[in-house]
């Protein structure tokens, strides 16, 4: 393509600006922003990276106009607060799915840096490849000088006539006490700032520089404020000019997600059903079971188990599991439909059969109004430790905890039912229990079925 | 039927979501726990890296879609999943990717709301606050499965939307089809992954005109046209911006130019409207009612036809799996002949309907709704019953009681 064949490789021709051609700057006289932008310039000169390869996000607010001034880097303009959260994206899938070439610089002011706290912390805590500079001239420029988060004390600023009250947060200590490599704080018209930009931009791994500035139009006026007296309000409030941390100690998300991958890689394995063996479809209309129990006894995965067996049998099945919403906790409920056919509506009106193993389990059907529920085909099969809800020929007391133990009640009382109504076979049920428990949990099963047959409560 | 172990597997949509994303190509997931969207998340960390993916935990739900919609620009295809109250918070950055045509696809899996709501019960409450997010009320494609298979097939398809016309899609699912397992027949499922986005403009190779002209980040021809995607870290310049913007990706103050991309944002879906049509039609000529129904809810509306049939009743039956744009065509076509319809959701005002009642002029439209639990088949199966009844337009069913206005 025609203009890209006009880009010249840039180790051939240097670079001797990454703005446009007479940049007007959008920013009022004398703002700190210009400053930013010019040493934010001469850091990429003496850097001389490729165009192709930075990436300025830019946040809302007057900083956010820089996008503008650049020409043949990538821009990328975003939403309020959010501009490192899109580079964390962005940097992420460069460095881990691609070719790693980006270098990625976040613009924000201090308002941009409160509200988009969160995905400061997050960007320093992952050690992603992103420069950020919150450029910090302690006001709401664009919106006519509102103080913000970082706006210092005693501060006059739209919304604090009086003098802000409410101490400022440090943004470069939040920043290094989330892991963060790289931490450094400047004044916009510092003469080094171009040396310690290039020198944050180069940094590998997450890096933030906050650059104090002058707001002409707003924070100026109402503050006499100057150069000096941002040195000043720095002393007054112990924030710290220069570097504050530089670790290289940590490796990227990206080198410990690699790593961790690899690592990972053995131990994984997919979870399947046992060998096939012959199946033989039992069941005729579709079935409802209820199954209540207590959470860590196995409820729900008895009953996928159990499905997956129905599945083999060329049925179709649905699961919906029930259990409060702190999981491991209190009961647990899964609905099963087993059917030759395909299943629409998965809600059970009238239930062909449940099995309740413990007193969670019973008291949460009670509430659902299971037992209002029952017709005149549902069986219920209950642990003989529980207390029956009402007498009825329909509900059978056996011993289940104490035949089969907690932990495979649920599965021992499913094969019961699919011995006696042939729901699925038997056999093919416990060859899946012996493939997923072990030997001795379907043998368990299989010695205890008598005990439970022949009780009778 | 003969089946063997390994083609015969329970599934949640849910995983199914997961999978169907991974067979489509999608190689990023940034997620943020919720119930009961959290199995998607899950089955991503599990499945992706696999792949050659990367799928992590965001700090937030909005950080979680900022950093998909970040892959994306790189082109990398990325997905995130969440419920209705992750859902209010994606909303600023889902705006952004349509403002920057950025492929990306987004599974709401619904639960019971307003606010947190209830975390473990259903609902399908949230499809209006899902398509009308945009201020302007953009269309966003929006496709609603109703099974564990329709979970892989609708997400492969929501990719192929996402990356051919640039936009963010919605995969509306539901509690009881996130979480509910059923049988997949590994041979029953479609053999085909999702297309990627065009990086060059349709019309960009055929004018010689245009050769050599600057093309911005945003151009196209015809109003219509998708622009040609190009990665943020290519060789080729991208200025992006969620702000006003020419077609260059300059912001702009109302030029005719920024308008213009702003009108092409709609036109571009909207012009294909028929090709996003996607129904689950069951018509019998003869029918005077027909039952509209979508997601889990359309599995309860084709138990009651079903059984409304075995009583000698003529209906018919349309599901819809692409919810937005409104498959415009498809109802006009189930609506011929038919003088009632029925719409059933689980939701109380009857969200969609109020969307489809535009389409049935001098017919009588009746709502089947409810919150809490499924609407079972008896209950729209009443519905159809009463149809003839001169009175009650509307069928409102609240704790289970039925009340007529």
């Amino acid at each position: 393509m025609p203009e890209e064949a006009a880009i010249k490789p840039p180790q051939q021709v240097p670079i001797n600006s990454y703005l446009v051609d007479n940049p007007r700057f959008p920013f009022c006289k004398g703002c700190g922003h210009g400053h930013v932008i010019r040493h934010l310039n001469e850091a990429l000169v003496a850097l001389q990276i490729p165009s192709k390869d930075v990436a300025l996000v830019t946040d809302i607010g007057c900083i956010g106009l820089a996008d503008g001034l650049f020409r043949e880097i990538h821009t990328v303009h975003t939403t309020h607060g959010r501009s490192t959260a899109f580079a964390t994206g962005l940097v992420l899938a460069d460095s881990i799915l691609a070719d790693r070439r980006l270098k990625t610089i976040v613009l924000i002011g201090d308002g941009g840096a409160m509200i988009g706290l969160q995905h400061l912390v997050h960007a320093a805590m992952l050690n992603v490849d992103v420069t950020v500079l919150i450029c910090n001239n302690f006001v709401y420029g664009m919106t006519g000088g509102q103080g913000s988060g970082l706006t210092p004390e005693c501060f006059v600023t739209a919304t604090t006539p009086n003098g802000n009250i409410v101490p400022p947060a440090d943004i470069c200590e939040i920043l290094k006490h989330s892991s963060a490599s790289f931490v450094a704080r400047a004044i916009a018209a510092d003469r080094s700032l171009p040396e310690l930009l290039a020198h944050a931009i180069s940094f590998p791994g997450f890096a933030a520089v906050e650059i104090l500035e002058l707001c002409t139009e707003f924070a100026v006026p109402s503050n006499a404020l100057t150069g000096d007296k941002l040195k000043e309000i720095a002393r007054s409030n112990n924030w710290e000019i220069g570097t504050i941390v530089e670790r290289r100690d940590r490796e990227s998300f990206a080198q410990r997600y690699q790593a961790s991958q690899r690592s990972g890689e053995e131990s994984k394995k997919e979870s399947t059903a046992g060998p096939g063996f012959p199946r033989h479809r039992v069941l005729r209309r579709p079935t409802s079971i209820v199954l209540a129990g207590s959470a860590g006894e196995r409820v729900q995965s008895s009953a996928a188990l159990f499905c997956q067996v129905a599945l083999e049998h060329g049925l179709f099945a649905t699961q919906k599991n029930d259990n409060p919403v702190t999981q491991g906790t209190g009961f647990s409920i899964s609905e099963l439909w087993l059917s030759p056919t395909p299943i629409g509506y998965t809600g059970i009106e009238e239930p062909d059969f449940i099995i309740v193993t413990s007193e969670d389990g019973l008291r949460e059907l009670s509430n659902q109004r299971w037992f209002d529920s029952m017709g005149n085909r549902t069986r219920v099969l209950i642990d003989d430790s529980l207390a029956v809800p009402f007498e009825s020929p329909r509900i059978e007391r056996k011993p289940l905890r104490s035949t089969f133990g907690p932990r495979m009640s649920v599965l021992g009382g499913l094969v019961c039912l699919a011995e006696r109504h042939q729901l699925v076979t038997a056999e093919s049920l416990l060859d899946a229990i012996r493939s997923r428990y072990g030997e001795q949990s379907a043998d368990q099963i299989v010695k205890g079925l008598k005990r439970v047959q022949e009780f009778t409560g | 039927m003969p089946v063997t172990s390994s083609s015969v597997r329970f599934r949640t949509g849910n995983q199914m979501i997961a999978e169907g994303a991974i067979q489509a190509g999608c190689r990023f997931f940034a997620g943020y726990p919720i119930t009961p969207a959290t199995g998607i998340f899950k089955a991503m960390i599990d499945l992706l890296p696999r792949q050659g993916g990367v799928a992590l935990s965001a700090p937030d739900e909005i950080s979680a879609v900022a950093y998909c919609i970040g892959a994306s620009m790189r082109g990398l295809k990325a997905m995130t999943a969440t419920s209705g109250p992750g859902w209010a918070l994606m909303i600023e950055s889902v705006q952004y990717a349509l403002m920057t045509e950025m492929p990306l696809v987004v599974a709401i899996v619904q639960r019971l709301g307003p606010s947190t709501g209830g975390a473990t019960q259903g609902g399908q409450g949230d499809i209006l606050l899902a398509e009308f997010a945009t201020s302007g009320g953009y269309t966003i494609p929006m496709l609603c499965p109703t099974t564990a298979q329709e979970c892989y097939e609708l997400t492969i398809l929501a990719f192929t939307w996402a990356e051919l016309y640039r936009t963010p899609v919605i995969l509306l699912s539901d509690k009881e089809t996130g979480m509910t397992a059923e049988r997949i027949e590994d041979d029953l499922l479609p053999d085909v992954t999702a297309q990627h986005r065009p990086t060059s403009g349709r019309f960009h190779e055929l004018s010689e005109s245009l050769r050599g002209m600057k093309r911005g980040t945003y151009h196209f021809d015809f109003p219509q046209e998708i622009p040609g995607f190009f990665p943020v870290g290519g060789d080729r310049r991208v200025t992006a911006t969620g702000s006003a913007h020419d077609k260059q990706g300059k912001l702009q103050k109302n030029s005719p130019e920024t308008i213009e991309v702003l009108r092409h944002l709609e036109e571009k879906i909207r012009w294909r409207e028929d090709d996003f049509a996607v129904t689950d039609g069951d018509l019998q000529p003869s029918a005077k009612t027909l039952v509209i129904s979508y997601g889990v809810t359309s599995r309860s509306a084709k138990d009651a036809v079903k059984l409304a049939r075995k009583k000698g009743h003529n209906v018919s039956f349309l599901g819809v799996l692409s919810l937005f744009p409104i498959p415009q065509k498809k109802i006009a076509e189930a609506l011929e002949g038919v003088e009632t319809v029925i719409v059933a959701e689980e939701n109380l005002r009857g969200l969609y309907r109020s969307m489809v009642e535009t389409l049935c002029r001098g017919k009588k439209v009746i709502g089947v709704n409810k919150i809490g639990s499924m609407i079972t088949p008896l209950e729209i199966y009443a519905a159809i019953l009463r149809k003839n009844s001169e009175q009650g337009t509307q069928t409102l069913l609240l704790n289970g009681k039925t009340t007529t206005n």
